[in-house]
């Protein structure tokens, strides 16, 4: 039947992962019961802690990096185009906090400032304020038009060229951030505040939930909760789509997915606007969650950062995916600076740990790919198309145009 | 479905659309190459009355271009021949800067040494720096590329990230993470000669000096040799290569070993010429280069050349000019997706059954 | 010249007047210098069965290509069904009506038979992005048809109801070959095109799928052109033959005329001396 080489054939360890994991594929009510436990115990862990423990903290980055990753997943993982630029709808939700909910345009409307539906303490000040729902709003109507604008024209190109490509457009939008301070938008507004950062962003002002502070976190957790709950949803419902199929089609053969009525730019457009909305409500989140906006956050290695969670969890497999964000984001955030710093000078060696960080991701993708390219949770389209060379790279650049 | 008049005009419409379309994707990259060139040049004459300062920067912006049209030669090679974006190659090159300079400073050049001295300790560098970074290059191939051969291309492209990261932290823990100034062994900045009021410097001399035997030398290689023909089948056909008897993965690991070894030279250049090296240093090199070799027509050496040379220019003038470099590094980037996305076949790449 | 007025096939009027479904005129195609397809002009009468034949390397698959929007041509002007199509996207062109297969199957490896019929009806599906993510009642249903219609259309070309949920890349040859039949037919064609469909099947498969292709046109009103090597199954199922050789075409008309052409005769002539002279050395 299966022609992938059994994933779990090598040792029993995996055999009896494998068996469970068949065992959860073929039995939808198993995974239903599974998936509300694990919802159930997700939602009482920050009870467990203090509210302001960093322990919560960092379950708070591990989620909105999780929207991220399902993010970027729908367009690396369904669609198959490396998007090595997915930092730059990162910035430009995070602008849209900067711009839209913090005092930076302190002098739009005479100084009095703009305020929808903010609250109390937004209310009083100079500036644009949006409330934090309209700003995610925006965020994914900012991000999903910059990837239209940066897909169109690019997204005719091969697969690599479009790696190529968006890794440019994500230094592009860098590099204005970080010279944002020198393009003025009339009176002493400029664009961005460079590397000074746009801070304070305002704390979403929520109805019915209680105040998001930095003395109690389990707000800002719940509302990163509801965004992956969207985004896990929005990635469920995109893979099992006539859109989903569209994509496999694409990924494993442009040739017949075009000769078969599949419009090739626009459908990938639809991925890579997808993706790029839910990089903008991560990036928005996070501006406010840090309260910050400096455009040094806006760094190549970030694209990367976020690849190597779909490549560790398994790439287009959104459980997979899911962990990848988790684990990486608490080897990031939590094991490199708190637990291993001193491992170096332990062994002798004069090195600070947290400056490798990326050099360690790096070193995780060469592994991965080279050993276990299907990642640890292994999508099982995926796999055989990475395995086994099922597919075609062949390019026809003509179809494309 | 089209009323009597609409084909008529559709027909008007369409054939001036064409026209455009023509004419643009014939100049349109060589008009907006010569864009910046020709506004600067123009500003200059009516505010100086001169080309002196246009000139300094297209001067600056060849010797500069042949540094990246070394470093774009190892992409072009590659690309050509295993159709992959060698990611990592602009850390290749940082290496050989950093080989370069630890070699010099163990072998004892330093600013008192004699002229002859220096000469002579530099083409030691040379060598040696050339031998480190083609065999890093050619060992990226065979951990992270060779094993990947099969699968879909974006999986080698992932690694090839990987690996850039991997050596750039290589280079942060070996001369560490800012700017490492090293000695100005050739007097880069003093003047060799000046012609029509344009400086042309020791740094000009050695970078052109430098770069033109390599390419020749790999021009006649390519063309004469027989690993070169071998090089030449390969990427043409690869399947048919190996039924010819051609051992493809020599061939392939051959390439990656010349594209390191123009690295390698590049990086000790790059050392000399701007007296600095950092480990963050290659990755920007690395996409100028890309650009410049996408620029070129990618596979093509000449193509590479003339791309690191108009690359070059466009990257002082903008430098020099706007926002004192600060935009640099958006305008090349610019630059990049505008060829990729209007002229992918670059300058000098034909339009071919493939690669379209 | 040796290129014979096309006869009147099966299309009820004759002569020149005769109802085209598709139409090229003077098309041509260069790569890097060579051309590959040279001012061919070429019309498949509605309703008939045509095939494109030639040695190897005569520039079919490349004209095929250019017919189905996968290569743009460099010269002339294509026609389907009335509506220029010259240089159209090849998603477009399937839209509108014309479905094709590959030489060397190119089914989606990972998908399920089903699935890749699914795909098939792309171009007749509406749900977009949200009603993929919504999925609101008319998307269900969508889904639901395009499900029924793609187990119709694998029963209807022979695929065992057993092998539909397989994974493509472990069925045999001939299945595969069969849901690729389907895979084009679930896009509503009004004309299909088979790039070789007989390759690698032993005389007795041959002559089942050249029924099957007669039995497509009566019941599901297609026309169908072919590429194809095997003569016995082009002189047995084709109303008109169109030859080209090295890009050219040089000659057309019934299975008869093509095969006393005397240049018909020198291309194939020529290529197996050619062959025979290259296994000499």
């Amino acid at each position: 039947m299966a022609t992938a080489r059994p994933v779990g054939a090598r040792n029993p360890v995996a055999e009896t992962t494998h068996a469970i994991r068949e065992r959860i594929r073929s039995d939808r009510r198993l995974a239903w019961a599974l998936a509300l436990v694990v919802l159930v115990l997700v939602i009482l862990l920050p009870y467990a802690f203090d509210p302001a423990s960093p322990f919560v903290d960092h379950c708070v980055t591990a989620l909105a990096y999780v929207v991220m990753a399902l993010g970027l997943n729908i367009v690396v993982g369904f669609a198959g185009l490396l998007d090595l630029g997915y930092v730059a709808f990162f910035a430009i939700g995070a602008y849209t906090a900067g711009w839209f909910a913090s005092a930076f345009f302190a002098t739009v409307n005479g100084g009095k400032g703009i305020h929808i539906l903010t609250g109390t303490l937004a209310g009083a000040q100079p500036g644009i304020h949006l409330n934090f729902i309209l700003v995610l709003i925006v965020a994914v109507i900012l991000t999903a038009i910059a990837g239209i604008l940066i897909g169109l024209p690019t997204l005719r190109l091969r697969g690599d060229y479009i790696a190529i490509v968006t890794l440019a457009f994500g230094e592009i939008v860098r590099v204005v951030a970080v010279n944002g301070q020198s393009i003025h938008l009339g009176g002493t507004n400029t664009l961005t505040a460079g590397r000074q950062g746009i801070t304070p962003i305002d704390s979403p002002e929520l109805p019915g939930m209680s105040a998001f502070s930095p003395l109690d976190l389990r707000p800002w957790y719940f509302t990163a909760l509801v965004l992956v709950l969207i985004v896990v949803f929005v990635n469920f419902r995109l893979r099992d789509s006539r859109l989903g199929r569209a994509w496999i089609a694409i990924r494993e053969d442009e040739i017949a997915a075009a000769s078969m009525g599949v419009p090739l730019v626009k459908t990938k457009l639809m991925a890579y606007a997808t993706g790029a909305g839910f990089g903008g409500i991560a990036g928005a989140f996070l501006a406010s969650y840090l309260n910050t906006v400096n455009a040094d956050q806006f760094e190549f290695s970030f694209s990367i950062f976020v690849l190597a969670m779909i490549i560790l969890g398994g790439i287009g497999n959104i459980v997979g995916v899911m962990v990848g964000a988790i684990v990486l984001s608490f080897v990031n955030v939590w094991l490199i600076p708190d637990v291993l710093h001193d491992v170096p000078s332990k062994l002798g060696l004069n090195f600070d740990l947290t400056e490798l960080s990326f050099g360690i991701f790096g070193f995780l993708l060469v592994i991965m790919m080279v050993l276990r390219p299907e990642g640890l949770i292994p999508e099982r389209r995926r796999q055989i198309e990475l395995t086994e060379g099922v597919g075609t790279d062949e390019a026809l650049f003509e179809v494309r145009s | 479905m089209e009323a009597a008049a609409l084909p008529v005009r559709r027909a008007l419409r369409s054939s001036v659309g064409t026209a455009i379309r023509k004419f643009l994707n014939r100049y349109g990259l060589i008009i907006a190459l010569l864009a910046l060139p020709v506004y600067f040049g123009i500003h200059d004459l009516v505010n100086q009355h001169s080309l002196t300062h246009i000139f300094e920067n297209l001067k600056d912006g060849v010797s500069n271009g042949a540094i990246w049209a070394l470093v774009a030669i190892g992409y072009t090679l590659v690309y050509g021949i295993v159709e992959l974006i060698n990611f990592a190659h602009g850390e290749v090159f940082m290496i050989g800067s950093f080989v370069s300079f630890s070699v010099w400073s163990t072998i004892g050049l330093t600013l008192t040494t004699g002229a002859l001295g220096v000469v002579f300790g530099l083409i030691v560098t040379l060598f040696v720096a050339m031998i480190a970074s083609g065999s890093m290059n050619v060992l990226i191939e065979r951990v992270a590329y060779k094993p990947l051969r099969n699968a879909p291309k974006l999986a080698p492209l992932i690694t090839a990230v990987g690996f850039s990261f991997i050596l750039q932290n290589v280079g942060l823990e070996w001369y560490g993470g800012s700017q490492k100034g090293v000695d100005d062994l050739i007097r880069a900045q003093t003047d060799f000669f000046t012609i029509g009021g344009v400086h042309i410097t020791h740094a000009d001399v050695l970078a052109v000096a430098v770069t033109t035997p390599l390419v020749l030398l790999l021009a006649w290689f390519i063309t004469k040799s027989r690993l070169g023909k071998a090089m030449r089948a390969t990427a043409q056909d690869p399947e048919a290569a190996r039924l010819m008897g051609i051992n493809v993965d020599t061939t392939i690991s051959a390439t990656f070993l010349i594209g390191g070894l123009m690295a390698g030279a590049a990086g000790l250049i790059y050392a000399l010429y701007q007296t600095t090296i950092w480990f963050f240093q290659g990755f920007q090199a690395g996409l100028i280069a890309f650009t410049a070799a996408v620029m070129g027509g990618i596979g093509n050496i000449w193509g590479a050349v003339l791309g690191g040379v108009i690359i070059g220019c466009i990257q002082q003038i903008a430098d020099d000019r706007m926002g004192g470099g600060t935009w640099t590094a958006a305008i090349v980037f610019a630059y990049l997706v505008l060829i990729m996305v209007f002229r992918p076949q670059g300058l000098l790449g034909e339009e071919t059954r493939e690669a379209g | 010249m040796s290129t014979e007025p096309v006869p009147a096939a099966s299309a009820s009027d004759p002569g020149d007047a005769v109802d085209a479904i598709l139409s090229a005129t003077g098309v041509s195609k260069i790569f890097g210098g060579l051309v590959a397809v040279d001012s061919v002009d070429f019309k498949i009468p509605r309703g008939a069965i045509v095939s494109i034949i030639g040695p190897n390397g005569a520039g079919k698959t490349t004209f095929f290509n250019m017919l189905t929007g996968l290569y743009k041509s460099d010269r002339g002007r294509v026609e389907f069904d009335g509506v220029n199509i010259t240089n159209e996207r090849p998603d477009i062109i399937t839209k509108l009506g014309v479905a094709r297969t590959f030489q060397n199957i190119r089914l989606f490896g990972t998908m399920s038979a089903l699935e890749n019929v699914m795909v098939g009806q792309h171009a007749r599906m509406r749900s977009g992005l949200f009603g993929s993510i919504f999925r609101p009642p008319w998307t269900r249903r969508e889904e639901v048809d395009v499900r029924e219609k793609a187990e119709e259309t694998l029963k209807y070309v022979g695929l065992r109801p057993a092998l539909m949920h397989q994974m493509s890349v472990n069925l045999s040859y001939g299945d595969q070959r069969r849901i690729e039949i389907a895979r084009a037919l679930a896009s509503e064609p009004k004309l299909l095109l088979l790039d070789e469909p007989t390759a690698g099947m032993n005389p007795e498969e041959s002559a089942r799928l050249t029924a099957f292709m007669r039995k497509l046109r009566d019941e599901r009103a297609l026309t169908i052109l072919l590429i194809e090597h095997d003569m016995k199954v082009v002189m047995g199922v084709s109303e008109q033959i169109t030859v080209l050789d090295h890009g050219e075409k040089i000659a057309e008309g019934s299975p008869q005329e093509v095969r006393h052409n005397e240049r018909v005769v020198e291309a194939y002539l020529g290529s197996r001396e050619a062959r025979a002279v290259q296994a000499e050395d």
